[in-house]
């Protein structure tokens, strides 16, 4: 006899609102509905409704794992609209940035992951480093969540002492590379609960259109950095990660190798920082009529932004597109015909966003 | 993409792109390509677009003076954005999710900020829209709802 249970959107198991509605037959599921907007905040009308800088404030606050990525795709439209260049400096400094969020959003998934899976010494390593990321951060930016690093034609701080954070971010590479990488990729508790779960094939990764290292633990070899560079990524280099299994064990080896990778672009960004200054001009912007995109890899995937100007004092639009407003439809291809008791452990691991996704 | 890696002489991909019924105009611009097409055959746009391995990216809704809404469609090719730009007619437009599964959300959420019909959708109901607010709140907010940016 066929039976739905109600997950969400208020639920201990999840960490922000948004329901998923599981039919079960015995304890396989045999559909799968997800609903989302529990927490929207119409973002993108308000943006239209402040003036540019203060727009970037508010922008930040579409995502507090991922606030700087907002930002910062936000100002790259303003700064294509309005054909600003930014000095190569605060290009490095947005790209260190970009890494350091990309290094605390994938350990704070792993930690979560390894909570889900039950592994609670895994869990407390890796919320060890996490916090290093994020003393790193606040060392740079005077803040843990919402940077305020970004300004339309650079950044509002500089790194001041980019040797003291090659030596935090050395220390992390090896405790990353020689526990938390093996944990996920050789442990017996890690393999056992997570190979052959929530499987996501190659076509239908591409099929559901998902992004991000869900897409890559498929197969699917596609990043912004890569596709259309941007930042100093093309001037670092910049390795993609795959793997071709596509379930739950596939998407946790990704991010862990991702953490190698992003640890190696921020040494290097770190190492050759240019001189020069830190913004285009002072003062307010003059953003002419106009419009544009601008794609950022966050953490979880491929942003977009549109932005358009009438040239008057607020956005005339802003449209944003998160990873997750893409990868969370995609549950329902991971969960069919899985166990009832991996749900859980299927959702984490799309690492959704449910701030990103409603806004 | 790995379907995206078939390389297509850039004049190739435009010949291509401005065949596509309705497609009157590109632009070449720093952030990719822009076809404007106010009356674009928006299937065959999507017939054309996966034949070339091209993926949806999302869809920007504008609303316009005259009632209607300004539809842009964003696509990514492995190393190039395109982007297609036109307009419902009568408030509707031919609805893509039958045909590809990522413009299911992205349809529910332009019909809930601009009130388009998406002509086909198979499940047309309210995604992010707050149940207190109407289809279409982003085309006509009410006035007094809105506080100025302090100067």
């Amino acid at each position: 006899m066929p039976y739905t249970i109600p997950i969400g959107p208020f639920h201990p198991a999840l960490e922000e609102p948004y329901k998923v509605s599981v039919k079960c037959v015995a304890e396989t599921v045999e559909q799968v509905s997800v609903d989302v907007g529990f927490s929207f905040r119409g973002i993108e009308l308000l943006a239209q409704r402040r003036e540019w800088v203060p727009g970037v404030t508010l922008i930040e606050r579409v995502c507090g794992i991922c606030s700087n990525v907002h930002s910062m795709t936000f100002c790259r439209a303003a700064e294509r609209i309005a054909g600003i260049e930014v000095p190569p400096r605060a290009v490095y400094i947005r790209t260190i940035m970009s890494e350091l969020e990309r290094l605390h959003s994938h350990l704070l998934w792993a930690g979560l992951a390894a909570e889900f899976m039950g592994f609670q010494t895994l869990f407390m390593e890796v919320f060890a480093l996490r916090e290093q990321v994020m003393d790193l951060l606040e060392a740079i930016s005077g803040n843990r969540v919402n940077y305020g690093m970004n300004r339309i034609g650079g950044v509002n701080r500089d790194i001041t002492d980019p040797k003291s954070a090659i030596e935090i971010v050395q220390a992390m590479a090896k405790a990353i590379a020689n526990d938390v990488v093996p944990a996920f990729m050789t442990s017996v508790t890690a393999r056992g609960r997570m190979a052959g779960t929530g499987r996501l094939t190659k076509e239908q990764a591409i099929e559901w259109g998902v992004v991000g290292p869900v897409a890559r633990a498929s197969g699917v070899d596609t990043d912004v950095r890569d596709d259309q560079p941007y930042l100093a990524y093309q001037e670092l280099g910049f390795k993609i990660v795959t793997q071709q299994e596509g379930d739950v064990r596939a998407r946790v080896v990704v991010r862990a190798l991702e953490l190698l990778e992003s640890i190696r672009i921020i040494t290097d960004a770190l190492r050759n920082l240019p001189s020069g200054p830190l913004r285009a001009f002072e003062g307010m912007p003059n953003i002419p009529p106009g419009e544009a995109i601008a794609l950022t890899e966050a953490p979880r995937g491929e942003v977009i932004y549109y932005v358009a100007s009438d040239g008057g004092r607020t956005p005339a639009r802003v449209k944003i597109r998160t990873p997750s407003f893409v990868n969370i439809p995609a549950l329902e291809a991971m969960t069919i015909g899985q166990q009832l008791g991996d749900i859980s452990l299927i959702q984490a691991s799309v690492d959704p966003c449910i701030s990103c996704t409603d806004r | 993409m790995e379907q995206n890696d078939a390389v297509i002489p850039r004049v190739d991909l435009i010949a291509r792109l401005t065949a596509i019924p309705g497609s009157a105009q590109v632009e070449e611009r720093c952030d990719g390509l822009w076809m404007l097409a106010p009356q674009l055959d928006v299937e065959a746009m999507a017939r054309e677009m996966k034949a070339l391995g091209c993926r949806l990216v999302t869809m920007t809704g504008l609303a316009r003076d005259d009632g209607e809404t300004t539809i842009i469609y964003h696509y990514a090719r492995r190393h190039e954005a395109i982007n297609f730009k036109t307009a419902t007619s009568g408030g509707a437009i031919r609805s893509l999710a039958p045909m590809l599964r990522p413009a299911s959300w992205i349809e529910r959420e332009i019909h809930d900020f601009f009130a388009v019909d998406f002509v086909g959708h198979p499940n047309l109901i309210p995604l992010i829209r707050p149940p207190e607010l109407k289809d279409g709140f982003f085309r006509d907010p009410d006035p007094s709802s809105i506080t100025p940016a302090k100067q």
